[in-house]
């Protein structure tokens, strides 16, 4: 292959990259954020210019874990060729077969019948991590289209109904999940320690790393809380973690809520750019692995 | 620096290595790592965390932010000799909550050992150059090979099938061919087959070994060889049915041959063969056998194929037969230890795996073990005289034809 052909390959691939992250990188930046909790803007500004670092880190660290698999034996080309024309046969196949694909993924990432016939125990550990994790990113989607996008006044108002329910109540929800299926997992790792649990650097840093996000979050809205930040009027009924939390702090303590709040927004940056090299990874590589078999063509090895 | 070549890693493997969460689950009821005996590298985890961080030294993003750092040979030496003690029977399959696709990922993970010249192990040259000179792992002369069928020429008519048409291709296997332990599976299975006047033929001499052992030690270009010479041969019969009664020619022929060239005719295992002769009523066992009996899934057949409920049918068919289940039966089968070339180069550990299977068998009460494997019958029968057991082994058609023959 000429080297010219080489070179019109990777430079798709990497222009396809990099529209990608300009388009998450503008819509980051373009919107206006009224109503963020955050008061001080140059906080603000480091987070954005953080997250769409951490965004461009896991897209690229994705991209290269993919690359790698486009190394093995059974497609032609290079590995960039290889991958630039799988895109759009794995795009068509979810498209395609858009029901089936779902209730796959549903089945192999979060149901998980063969772990839950194991162990009951592992099995609701799990669901409440995964489950937990993927409703924050739904939530924060959903919180984030209503208040920059639609300016959705019940996501807005203090009293309104998807502020309560939403925002506060629906993030307290999502958190405590994954909070108690930590607890397990520590549990598990680091007191109970069974014979076919195996604790390296990498299953404890992803395990703790996710735990002081978790952790950080809760204690961001006790601060809140106790510091009668705006938008943190909320009382046990719907924040109820941050709402006790609160109680253990004293009211002065609102004076650090903008540093604690970047302090989270940067560990929850650095944990989406840490996934594509941890074994948080298996999240995306899993359902992949399993539907690849379906899409790819067969000299790869069925 | 000795860079691996990682492009023998089929991308489907290459995609699994990242997928696997490292819960575990595997190494608990792995028979090599963590039953016979612990070994965490020879765990399915063990083994995917090492080989992962091997090819991840030299090509992931550190390396190539960085540079590729060299990976010191006792460490690929060992890791080779621990891939070798998987007998690939496929239990991690089953265990997988992440659904991976383990089996393949072993086989292939040692076609990419073979291509770094790190395997075959020395143990498993000699089987290895017997095949690929005299088509049999048994360094027997290509001439022997039909000789078992003289002691029922008369019995029972078998036909040449390369020279005349029959319905069905009987493909003996090497071991059934060869070992005189063993050849009674291939006489009682031609006996059965005659019983139903099922119009049958073998391809006699010229069958080749069905490449099953260099398919399963990594050797996929000389196992490609011997597969085209027999499809060849298969289509000249121009039979419409394949017959084996060895799980492990069964799961070559039917898994491993479509991917390498195109197989005309169905493909089945004796027991699925018999199930539907009794369901036709063209067999009917009818003397009366008085015995209580366990049935071991050999993984080729079972786990590899889902063949589970064949063979129970037909020992149930058998009048005064009871079947027992083991404890572990069917997808939770124990492996008899025998498979991936364990029984070749660490008989030892074979015969542990054996035992623990045996013990399983003992557990049910039954005074007769069954089976429809040539290599879980070796493997069990050097289990039972290890342990001195007094459970008898019978292989699936001897049974029936005891049943058959009254």
């Amino acid at each position: 292959m000429s080297g010219a052909r080489y070179l019109k390959d990777r430079l798709g691939l990497y222009l396809l990259f990099s529209a990608a992250i300009v388009i998450f990188a503008a819509v980051v930046m373009l919107l206006p954020y009224d109503t963020i909790y955050v008061r001080d803007r140059a906080y603000l500004a480091i987070f954005l210019v953080s997250i769409i670092l951490c965004v461009f880190v896991f897209l690229l660290g994705t991209m290269y874990n993919a690359l790698l698999w486009m190394r093995g034996r059974g497609l032609v080309g290079t590995p960039e060729q290889r991958f630039l024309k799988l895109v759009p046969r794995a795009l068509g196949f979810v498209r395609r077969r858009f029901r089936p694909f779902a209730s796959s993924v549903y089945n192999d990432a979060i149901h998980l019948p063969k772990l839950k016939e194991a162990s009951v125990t592992r099995w609701i550990t799990h669901f409440l991590i995964l489950g937990g994790f993927v409703l924050t990113l739904v939530l924060d989607l959903v919180a984030t289209f209503s208040l920059d996008i639609a300016k959705y006044q019940p996501m807005i108002q203090n009293d309104g109904w998807a502020k309560l329910w939403i925002r506060d109540f629906g993030f307290e929800l999502t958190g405590s999940m994954m909070l108690i299926g930590l607890a397990i997992a520590c549990a598990r790792r680091f007191v109970i320690r069974p014979k076919t649990l195996r604790t390296e650097l990498p299953d404890a840093v992803s395990v703790l790393f996710l735990l002081a996000v978790v952790l950080g979050g809760f204690v961001l809205e006790g601060i809140g809380i106790a510091g009668r930040i705006p938008g943190h009027e909320s009382n046990q009924a719907y924040s109820f973690l941050g709402y006790a939390l609160s109680l253990l702090m004293p009211s002065s303590a609102g004076g650090i809520y903008d540093q604690a709040w970047l302090i989270h927004g940067l560990m929850s940056a650095l944990l989406i750019a840490y996934i594509p090299f941890s074994k948080l990874f298996h999240m995306i590589a899993s359902p992949i692995a399993i539907e690849a078999e379906r899409f790819l063509p067969s000299e790869v090895g069925r | 620096m000795k860079k691996l070549d990682i492009s023998s890693l089929e991308v489907l493997s290459l995609l699994r290595f990242d997928a696997c969460t490292r819960c575990g689950e595997c190494t608990a009821t792995c028979p090599t790592g963590g039953e016979a005996q612990t070994d965490e590298l020879v765990t399915p985890r063990g083994k995917i965390l090492r080989l992962r961080e091997f090819y991840l030294r030299q090509y992931g993003l550190r390396a190539r932010l960085l540079g590729g750092r060299d990976i010191p040979k006792d460490q690929l030496e060992e890791l080779a000799q621990k891939a070798y003690e998987c007998t690939i029977c496929g239990q991690c399959k089953t265990v997988c909550p992440a659904r991976l696709d383990t089996i393949s990922m072993w086989e292939n993970m040692r076609e990419f050992l073979v291509a770094n010249g790190l395997a075959p192990l020395p143990a498993h040259e000699q089987i290895i150059k017997s095949i690929e000179n005299y088509d049999n792992p048994w360094m027997q002369p290509r001439t022997q090979r039909s000789r078992w069928s003289r002691k029922i020429e008369k019995e029972v008519r078998i036909k040449d099938a390369l020279k005349e048409r029959c319905d069905v291709l009987y493909f003996v296997g090497c071991t059934a061919a060869y070992d005189p332990n063993i050849r009674e599976m291939a006489l009682n299975t031609s006996r059965v087959l005659g019983a139903a006047k099922t119009d049958f033929g073998t391809l006699r001499n010229d069958e080749g070994c069905c490449g099953s052992t260099l398919l399963r030690t990594g050797l996929r270009a000389s196992a490609s060889k011997l597969a085209r010479n027999n499809l060849e041969k298969f289509e000249r019969t121009g039979a419409g049915t394949i017959l084996t009664s060895c799980a492990g020619c069964y799961k070559t022929i039917r898994q491993d041959y479509p991917r390498i060239g195109k197989v005309n005719a169905k493909v089945v295992h004796i027991t699925q063969f018999i199930t539907d002769l009794i369901d036709s009523g063209r067999l009917v066992p009818s003397k009366r056998l008085d015995q209580v009996v366990t049935y071991h899934d050999p993984c080729h057949l079972g786990r590899h194929n889902g063949v589970y409920d064949d063979p129970r049918k037909i020992i149930e068919s058998i009048p005064g037969v009871k079947l027992v289940e083991m404890e572990r039966t069917r997808d939770e089968s124990r492996c008899c230890g025998a498979g991936g070339g364990v029984k070749t180069a660490f008989p030892e550990l074979a015969q542990k795996i054996a035992g623990l299977r045996i013990e399983d068998a003992e557990r049910t009460g039954a005074k007769l073990l069954v089976t429809s494997c040539p290599f879980c019958y070796q493997s069990l029968q050097a289990g039972i005289d290890a342990r001195g057991s007094r459970l008898k082994l019978m292989d699936l058609t001897e049974i029936l034809w005891a049943s058959l023959s009254g």
